[in-house]
């Protein structure tokens, strides 16, 4: 319960190496916050920042507008939930869920009570008297959940909670995380690399690259407007292609002297820009495959995945690779020649500092 | 056909295996049985020699079957002159009890620091512990026996008691500092964010998961206080004298009296192995084991 703010925060390690640059950012009292990047974009340093697990070089970390900076971690009142569980291998289920309580010395009825109803609420009676190495790997993230909820913290720090799990438990898991932290509406700032995880339960998503925020939003923000080459190639799955484009007037571009016909916005994007080496990026799902036609886009299909009820195919262009996902009864053959088309409105155009000309409107 | 065939080649192969295999297993056994015989035989002249009347004790050749007496051990305990054994075997009680439980809680919070902390000349400050054990113990005899002469502690428990935990220390600091650091940080920073503090984490999480590394210093501090000899000799007379002082001084002082001076060895190799015995239970490895992935 509780809105929390990076003010410039920057951590930098000993030996040089930047974890996390210039920080700003404000998670919203009651929000589920993720923080989304491949490993080593400064996300985990993030929160083992907040949580007072780590020092930081530069900046402020401000909950309800107070600094909590300098507090030890058993003062910022956040619980955190590992990625490796970290429960107490010495303890039972029930006494690893207890021992938030008795670090603040409730009274024992107390205690027997709330870790009670945790364990009600996660399902998980019949286990409270197991040790950790008698859990399974899903019982003992439940474990570690259940320690982070009983003591109804000002946040939760969430770091890969569902990394080491398989995959119909990271479901199941995240369904029941999302349901718990709406119902206790407590501020969450879940980590993961995950896209489609974090799609699925988050409020928003930052996106982190180099200990740089990219950008902020929710997952369709990303997917449909992403502001620079980086988001708009680690969100989707799978990735946006992107075709080098040459201008061939001040508001037209074409892939390998075929011309593209791109919406307006784009094109007024275009023209306020002299940047000639321009990027295309196209999401999979807006490419169509049909018969190769005379000096359009053509190329060779190298690949096809069939999914269910659609194929990814991967095609070889003179102007590069690219991926199509196409419907299953339409998928073509391996070998086959293709002409590639594409919808003009949902096209993204990268300038050569990968930042996106149509930031904020085009694309969706 | 082809299935038979694989299999009774397979069965071959097997049965050549095993006939290899056979004769190094034997003579592993073989080797072992040997040099357990040879450690324990001492053992057992010791024990059985307590056990023996005083003509069975000299009789030649040697009586392997023989009716066991408890006579040395009531001689040496009752019937001797001056203080009984028992006076001495409460001295190294004393003496080995509070130097390893001292050596063992300090070591351990040494260990601790040493595992979890990074400060100034932390590398030199563990090789620096390491190395007082270096010299042998009596290179260092003259000048401890004037400091503790000076400080009239001659003939007394704590004098002991002190030098038995300094020397036990840096044993189990460096034994300990191992333990504590294969402990994954994550359970010690779920502690923090649980709202514990360092020395909290220390005693309620980090101590417990040390157990068998606990366990494991105090047995090797006890033996090592139980049985050292040479300083309980030079700063003891009588008052503070453990069991290996009297045992030296069994002969002169009543002749060669071999059953009452071996009912008293084994006695004093008793309580190190009850307490060894006790003890061995916690030794098992893997507590951690379970908690992490």
């Amino acid at each position: 319960m509780a809105r929390i703010e990076f003010k410039g925060v920057s951590k930098t390690y000993p030996d040089g190496t930047r974890a996390i640059v210039d920080l700003d950012l404000v998670v919203e009292d009651g929000e589920l916050l993720c923080l989304l990047g491949p490993s080593g974009c400064g996300k985990s340093s993030t929160i083992r920042v907040l949580a007072g697990l780590e020092t930081f070089s530069d900046g402020m970390i401000l909950a309800d507008n107070n600094r909590i900076d300098h507090l030890p971690p058993q003062a910022r009142d956040c619980a955190m939930i590992f990625e490796n569980y970290a429960l107490y291998p010495h303890l039972t289920a029930f006494e690893n869920i207890a021992m938030p309580l008795r670090a603040r010395r409730l009274p024992a009825s107390e205690i027997k009570a709330r870790v009670t109803k945790i364990a009600g609420i996660l399902r998980m009676e019949h286990l409270m008297g197991r040790r950790p190495s008698r859990l399974s790997g899903g019982e003992k993230q439940r474990v570690g959940i259940g320690r982070a909820l009983v003591r109804e913290p000002a946040m939760f720090l969430m770091d890969e909670p569902l990394g080491h799990l398989e995959a119909y438990l990271r479901v199941e898991l995240r369904a029941e995380i999302r349901k718990l932290q709406e119902r206790l509406g407590i501020t969450t700032i879940y980590v993961t690399h995950d896209q489609e995880e974090a799609a699925a339960i988050a409020d928003r998503i930052v996106v982190m690259s180099a200990g740089r925020l990219q950008q902020v939003g929710s997952f369709l923000d990303l997917f449909d407007r992403p502001v620079n080459r980086f988001v708009a190639e680690f969100v989707g799955e799978p990735p946006m292609v992107f075709l080098p484009v040459e201008r061939t007037n001040a508001d037209s571009i074409a892939v390998k002297g075929v011309r593209i016909p791109i919406s307006e916005p784009l094109r007024a994007a275009l023209r306020a820009t002299q940047d000639r080496e321009l990027i295309l990026g196209i999401r999979p799902n807006d490419f169509s495959l049909g018969p190769p036609v005379r000096d359009h886009l053509n190329g060779t299909v190298t690949l096809v995945q069939p999914q269910g009820d659609h194929a990814i195919v991967a095609v070889s262009t003179p102007a590069g690779p690219a991926t199509a996902i196409v419907p299953s009864d339409r998928r073509p053959a391996p070998g086959a020649t293709v002409g590639l088309t594409f919808a003009g409105e949902r096209l993204h155009l990268f300038d050569s500092a990968a930042r996106a000309l149509n930031k904020g409107e085009g694309g969706g | 056909m082809t299935v038979g065939l694989v299999r009774s080649k397979d069965l071959k192969a097997g049965v050549r295996r095993s006939a290899a295999a056979w004769p190094i297993g034997t003579l592993r056994y073989l080797v072992a049985a040997i040099f357990t015989g040879f450690c324990l035989f001492p053992f057992y002249v010791i024990v059985t020699t307590a056990l023996k009347t005083e003509t069975a004790i000299f009789a030649w050749p040697p009586v392997w079957n023989f009716k066991p007496t408890l006579q040395s051990f009531y001689n040496a305990l009752f019937v001797f002159g001056g203080r009984s054994a028992i006076f001495y075997l409460i001295n190294s009680v004393i003496i080995s009890a509070v130097s390893t439980f001292v050596a063992v809680v300090l070591g351990a919070m040494a260990a601790y620091g040493f595992a979890r902390f990074s400060f100034a000349g932390k590398r030199h400050l563990a090789f620096w512990i390491l190395s007082t054990r270096f010299a042998p113990p009596v290179a260092f005899i003259v000048p401890i026996y004037l400091m503790v002469q000076k400080a009239g502690m001659l003939d007394s428990h704590i004098a002991l008691i002190l030098i038995y935990t300094a020397m036990n220390l840096s044993l189990v600091i460096w034994i300990l500092r191992g333990f504590f650091s294969e402990i994954p940080i994550e359970i010690e920073e779920a502690a923090l964010v649980d709202g514990y503090s360092r020395l909290q984490i220390f005693w309620r999480v980090a101590l417990p998961l040390v157990r068998p590394g606990i366990v494991s210093t105090a047995i090797l501090s006890a033996i090592f206080s139980w049985n050292e000899f040479l300083y309980a000799m030079v700063l003891t007379q009588s008052k503070a004298a453990t069991l290996p002082v009297y045992l030296a001084g069994f002969s002169n002082s009543m002749g060669l009296a071999w059953g009452e001076y071996m009912a008293v060895g084994t006695m004093a190799v008793l309580p190190i192995l009850i307490f060894t015995f006790a003890l061995q239970k916690h030794l098992v490895r893997g507590l951690t084991f379970g908690a992490v992935k």
